[in-house]
């Protein structure tokens, strides 16, 4: 342990901030570790970064010559978290114009070319917020607009830095269930007819583009658009499909089948009820933990056990957060699907290795192995209980602010008295 | 008229503030009168009063055994945290609350052993949507917001109440006895509450917590003016002339009637004693019955409750002087994501604020959300914070969005314990809607709305195994038997298909 820093948690953000991320070494001590890989959970267990990157994780490894140590005793060391899909950085304020770029209105000609790098902002406050909660890396998606497609979605990371695209074009995203047939028609015919159509025109157009492009056009669709789908229609890029109902469901792996596409169920309310049909066809499922009423007749069989029942049958799942501004609930979301009967480290790899793996980035993230980017978290207890907060997050092995607007306002106002100046002097800097 | 006095006559036997109608029905004792007393009683019938309560509850309390529930750890809403302690249920009622042991119960009492287990009160959402925008969601089953004019004061969310919502079962799930049904935000004045115990019934009427108070809903704010956007209001300042131009409507109305029964009164004692045969002379006759304006009397006469829909600290402080203005009181500010920037001025008006754990970011008066809201908003002397959901997702899960309000406050150092956190989702609520004297917290006497957790209700983990309301089990975690399916869910999708509260 000899000429090591014995840092405070505190002080570990402003120390980090003077020196480059790849000079440092980091020993994490002590701490009861999720991998969620290999090694399973370690008790007393160190994770030793360097340069960004794990190096080490195990028992009682020693802290090399000029590491920062962390003593997490008493603690709980996670992953980062990985929210499996939101609009972050793509949307400030939900029911503002100007700073929510999530989706096109109306009859906008584009809609799979759309692409979230274009729109990523960084600085966007709902950034720093979910960072203090726990999550490292999200899937920021374009929601689709008029049309079924969404757009081009990409993994970031949450360090707020310029280049904080991981992954650019990660997965495409389409709307089915009655939020397809809403757009094509008004009825469910129309949006399966509608997607095949695309999906044909793709095929085609990747096949000779410019054989395409001089044919006179029968088809409706915009050559951006098109070219947007050709990864998808190889096979390479996810479609993130949104979708409810069982019958929606069974269609969507038939298309896959068909298409030979590489698909991903999102909402699944009713996934559970094709459980074995799903984990079949190796489709992940992203769901919402905490569904169980029929908003519609496509989600009547919506229930808090669908995670646990996907689970059993052999599905992948990943679990979202209840929207953009709260994906630090990733966690009170795991722990109800816990609650409602799904194994605990199941409900861990639901919101961290699962997301990684279905954006084909789980070789660098996801969880705690020798060789991965160091997104980790510390957290004061139960990282799945309603009650505990992180401590400490590393991105790429860069210690976190944990501060954000709302602790800045928080600060701010939790002293009412008029004091020598207003609260407008007060906390800013 | 004769209609109107029975009523009010019902609404008194059910303990209801009745101010003006039971003047009128305790003079009422039938084959009592004789002679000049008679005569009179008969003038002061002639006195029309508005019925207060047209549609009374016909909620009766399901069978209530006789049940300990003995071992737990309780949280008795009133800020007592008792280990190894135990509720007596009898009739419907807390018979009694204390240690373990320490109760001394009736022959044949059933015992249930809940060691390591956890009990509270019944939990309370002070704002729901249940059943006027209900599951499924389409445009017909669409009637939370009559957003046709920004002043509906007239109209009550218990007429759009469906009762088949299946929301109400997975509420019940989550250990809702109480909830108040509130109409929506579009308006400036919303419309009447309906107050309800979460008891499955056929009809709206067999919900209704019997004598519970109206609220009333108003809203602050981005909603009216976007709404109103063409027509007005279309700015903050006219929000605020709209509200006061109708209170000053009200105010007009309500001396209306006060000089009408001023002068039938006196019209009642001077010609009570007429024989037959004197002049007969003319009655003063009632106003017109204006259903908005009875509303918004109701609040100045103290009657009805105000619930207003604030976001933003600064209008909060516009509201509380116009409640001075116009002399009415505002109960609770919802949806307060601003209250911790003004919680000295709201604790020291008396009014609570009724807050998420952490929404936040959907419209710009919700930007400057903090998650120690609560816990600020408590902290202050006389602070009264309540959880609420606003959703039929949120209403499943308040104690654990309590939970989280309290452990962002503790980390800041409010130091605020679970057995005082647990009013927020009980006692504070019902103090709120003007129901604490009868459910709210574990104390004898009082409705034995009870929830029976797996584990402390301030964990993730935790699930309300048993909800007893009035003292009936009215939903258990282990027995399908008890666990009400909504007409709407029975029979769909086969046999692999549960539905019901625990869905």
């Amino acid at each position: 342990m000899i000429g090591n820093f014995k840092l405070g948690l505190l002080a570990l953000a402003g120390a980090f901030a003077a020196a480059p991320a790849s000079a440092q070494v980091i020993a994490v001590q002590n701490a009861r570790v999720y991998t969620m890989g290999a090694a399973g959970v370690i008790e007393n267990g160190d994770v030793i970064v360097r340069n960004g990157v794990i190096s080490a994780v195990g028992v009682d490894l020693p802290a090399p010559e000029g590491a920062s140590v962390i003593d997490a005793a008493g603690r709980v060391v996670t992953p980062g978290l990985f929210a499996p899909t939101s609009q972050l950085g793509l949307v400030e304020i939900g029911a503002d114009d100007e700073s929510n770029d999530a989706s096109p209105k109306g009859d906008f000609a584009l809609s799979a070319a759309l692409d979230a790098v274009d729109a990523y902002n960084p600085n966007s406050t709902v950034i720093a917020i979910a960072r203090a909660g726990g999550v490292t890396r999200a899937l920021a998606a374009p929601s689709p607009g008029g049309k079924l497609f969404g757009g081009k979605a990409a993994v970031v990371d949450l360090s707020g830095r310029i280049g904080s695209v991981t992954k650019p074009q990660a997965a495409q995203t389409v709307v089915m269930g009655y939020g397809g047939a809403s757009r094509e028609g008004d009825t469910r015919m129309g949006a399966w007819a509608v997607l095949r159509e695309y999906l044909d025109a793709a095929i085609s157009y990747a096949a000779n583009p410019r054989d395409y492009v001089m044919r006179p056009q029968d088809s409706r669709f915009s050559i951006s658009d098109l070219k947007a789908l050709g990864p998808v229609v190889a096979g390479q890029q996810p479609l993130i499909v949104r979708v409810n109902g069982a019958s929606d469901i069974r269609n969507l792996l038939r298309l896959k089948n068909d298409y030979r596409l590489n698909v991903i169920i999102h909402g699944g309310a009713e996934a559970w009820r094709a459980g074995r049909e799903i984990a079949a066809a190796n489709v992940p499922v992203i769901i919402d933990a905490t569904a169980n009423l029929p908003y519609q007749f496509e989600d009547l069989g919506s229930t808090l056990a669908n995670a646990a029942r996907l689970q059993a049958a052999g599905v992948r799942i990943a679990i979202d957060a209840p929207d953009t501004h709260n994906l630090r609930l990733l966690p009170q979301m795991a722990g109800n699907a816990v609650a409602n009967g799904l194994p605990y480290e199941a409900a861990l790899a639901a919101i961290t290795i699962n997301p990684a793996t279905m954006y084909g980035v789980q070789d660098r993230l996801g969880s705690l192995e020798v060789g991965k980017a160091a997104d980790l978290v510390i957290w004061d207890g139960d990282p799945l209980e309603v009650t505990t907060r992180p401590v400490q997050v590393l991105i790429d092995g860069r210690a976190m602010s944990l501060e954000n607007r709302q602790t800045r306002l928080r600060d701010r106002y939790k002293d009412l008295s008029r004091g020598d100046l207003p609260h407008a002097y007060r906390g800013g800097q | 008229m004769k209609r109107s006095i029975l009523a009010a006559t019902a609404l008194l036997a059910l303990g209801a503030c009745a101010k003006r109608g039971g003047e009128a029905a305790s003079t009422a004792e039938p084959g009592a009168e004789t002679g000049t007393a008679a005569e009179e009683k008969k003038a002061e019938d002639a006195i029309v009063h508005p019925p207060l309560d047209p549609y009374p509850s016909t909620y009766r309390p399901y069978a209530s055994g006789t049940t300990l529930i003995t071992g737990a750890t309780l949280f008795t809403g009133t800020g007592e945290r008792i280990e190894n302690g135990a509720v007596l249920i009898a009739d419907g009622k807390i018979a009694a609350v204390g240690g373990a042991g320490a109760i001394t119960v009736p022959e044949g009492t059933a015992t249930i052993d809940a060691a390591g287990k956890f009990v509270t009160p019944g939990v309370i959402d002070i704002h729901s949507h249940l059943g006027v925008y209900p599951s499924p969601s389409m445009s017909s089953t669409s009637d939370g917001n009559e957003a046709t004019s920004p002043n509906t004061a007239q109209v009550w969310a218990e007429h759009s109440v469906w009762p088949q919502d299946p929301g109400f079962t997975r509420a019940l799930a989550g250990g809702v006895t109480t909830l108040q049904v509130l109409p929506g935000s579009a308006n400036l004045f919303g419309g009447r509450s309906a107050v309800l115990k979460n008891v499955p019934a056929r009809t709206v009427q067999a919900m209704k917590f019997p004598g519970a108070p109206y609220g009333m809903k108003m809203a602050c704010g981005e909603n009216p003016k976007r709404v109103y956007e063409s027509s007005g209001p279309s700015t903050r300042m006219a929000n605020m002339a709209q509200y006061r131009a109708a209170w000053i409507d009200a105010a007009e109305y309500k001396k209306k009637w006060d000089d009408y029964w001023e002068a039938a009164e006196k019209f009642a004692r001077e010609n009570g004693d007429k024989k037959d045969g004197d002049e007969e002379k003319k009655a003063p006759e009632a106003p017109k019955r204006d259903l908005k304006l009875e509303t918004l009397a109701g609040v100045l006469n103290g009657d009805v409750i105000v619930n207003m829909h604030c976001y933003r600290a600064d209008e909060m402080a516009q509201i509380i002087d116009m409640s001075k203005e116009f002399g009415y009181k505002v109960a609770t500010f919802h949806h307060g994501v601003e209250a911790y920037k003004v919680a000295d001025l709201l604790a020291e008006n008396g009014t609570c604020a009724a807050v998420w754990a952490d929404w936040w970011g959907f419209k710009l008066e919700a930007y400057d959300s903090v998650r120690e809201n609560a816990a600020l908003i408590h902290a202050q002397p006389g602070g009264c914070a309540i959880i609420h959901s606003d959703s039929e997702v949120g209403i499943q899960r308040l104690n654990q969005e309590t939970a989280k309000a309290m452990a962002d406050g503790n980390k800041i150092g409010l130091g605020i314990t679970e057995e005082v956190a647990v009013s927020w989702f009980t006692s504070n609520p019902a103090k709120a809607m003007g129901i604490l004297d009868r459910t709210g917290t574990l104390e004898a006497g009082k409705m034995a709305d009870v929830v029976l957790w797996s584990a402390n209700p301030f964990s993730v983990y935790a699930q309300a195994e048993k909800v007893y309301i009035d003292g009936a089990l009215m939903y258990d975690r282990d027995d399908p038997a008890r666990s009400p399916r909504t007409d709407f869910e029975i029979g769909q999708q086969g046999n692999d298909f549960t539905g019901g509260a625990g869905q």
